[in-house]
């Protein structure tokens, strides 16, 4: 491995030196920006250990394709995408393992959710920061990975319907129903915490 | 309010709504206390979550995670792993060289060919200057020609021999 020290440059040179097969600049991307894609990992796996695998998957993944990054968007967030399809085909892997939940069954019939009580309070209203945080996490934790999908690729990567919809491979109906049911289902959670307090 | 209506009220909350649907939305909202109630209940739920992305770490050194990174490409690419990728002038120099040796030596092995062929195998006899001298040459290595001069005797004795010819084939040729 090359001796460089590539700590002053930018992304895009970065990127052109490990196009070049530099893998000591390839080290120093990972090195950047491995917490947000690991993060992006575990908000959809919730599993510590699945999340370090996934995202080095990607990083292995990113420097095979690193040809096609032409920089249209930033190099973390090419570099998310890749880590959220490698997340969603571990996530439809354990899904053959398993039963449909109950909540799925529920989802399709279109009920559980229309039936909840609406949350006339915020219950994050005056949480600190970090508190909030923490309560996000641990409702996230509640949820099907089906649903969690939709929120995360809606509220933290800010995708339109039709891109989480081609993301996920599902119909933009499903994406809005999934998204709904989420929310009703994060805003009940997060009622329930600030009961507790 | 039925589901579709609910998820239009969401739709309108994300702006996924084209304008004039978006305006009758609006105008529900605030004519519908449920409509409004449910809004404000999806509105303050997505306001929480796009400020509250946990931040994470990975939960391993730089180095630990790093490894097995770099494992893994060196085993799916060993070669563009250990050694920088070259460019293409770069490559093409490098099999130039033993390229343009390999066909030099082709030409001239033809030139070597064409120029004396095995079965027109000629030693030239030269004029023996100093007539005490004896003299044992080999010329044309491909062809085993062995000349002996004896300028005392005045003879000179020239013996081809060919690899492919057996030692019983061998001939002799003598000139006075």
């Amino acid at each position: 491995m090359s001796e460089k020290n590539y700590s002053s440059n930018d992304d895009e040179s970065l990127v052109k030196a490990a196009r070049k097969g530099e893998l000591a600049a390839f080290e120093e991307l990972v090195f950047r920006h491995r917490d947000p894609i690991y993060a992006r990992a575990f908000s959809m796996t919730r599993n510590e250990q699945d999340a370090v695998d996934l995202s080095q998957e990607a990083w292995v993944k990113g420097w095979q394709r690193l040809e096609q990054f032409h920089g249209e968007s930033s190099f973390t967030t090419w570099m998310t995408r890749i880590c959220i399809n490698l997340c969603l085909d571990h996530l439809r892997k354990q899904k053959r393992h398993r039963a449909d939940s109950i909540e799925e069954m529920d989802e399709d019939g279109g009920g559980v959710e229309r039936q909840m009580p609406v949350v006339t309070v915020n219950p994050t209203a005056g949480l600190e920061r970090a508190e909030l945080r923490k309560k996000i996490d641990g409702a996230l934790d509640q949820l099907s990975a089906e649903h969690r999908t939709v929120l995360v690729l809606h509220e933290f990567e800010d995708m339109e319907y039709k891109e989480i919809a081609q993301t996920v491979g599902c119909s933009i109906g499903t994406v809005m129903s999934r998204l709904f049911y989420a929310r009703r289902k994060m805003a009940a959670l997060l009622a329930d915490m600030r009961k507790e307090l | 309010m039925n589901l579709e209506q609910q998820l239009k009220l969401q739709a309108f909350l994300d702006g996924e709504l084209p304008e004039c649907e978006a305006r009758e939305i609006l105008a529900w909202t605030q004519r519908d206390s449920a409509a409004a109630s449910l809004l404000a209940e999806l509105r303050n739920t997505r306001a929480a979550m796009v400020k509250s992305e946990p931040h994470l770490s990975v939960p391993e050194s730089r180095e630990f995670f790093w490894s097995k990174i770099e494992r893994e490409i060196q085993r799916l690419e060993p070669q563009a792993a250990s050694t920088p990728k070259v460019s293409i002038f770069t490559a093409l120099r490098h099999w130039l060289l033993p390229a343009s040796a390999v066909v030099t030596i082709i030409i001239a092995g033809m030139i070597v060919h064409f120029e004396f062929p095995n079965n027109a195998t000629k030693t030239v006899v030269e004029n023996v200057a100093d007539a005490d001298t004896t003299t044992v040459e080999t010329t044309l290595a491909s062809t085993d020609a062995t000349t002996y001069r004896d300028a005392s005797e005045g003879t000179t004795l020239v013996w081809f021999s060919s690899a492919d010819d057996s030692p019983a084939q061998n001939k002799k040729s003598a000139i006075n």
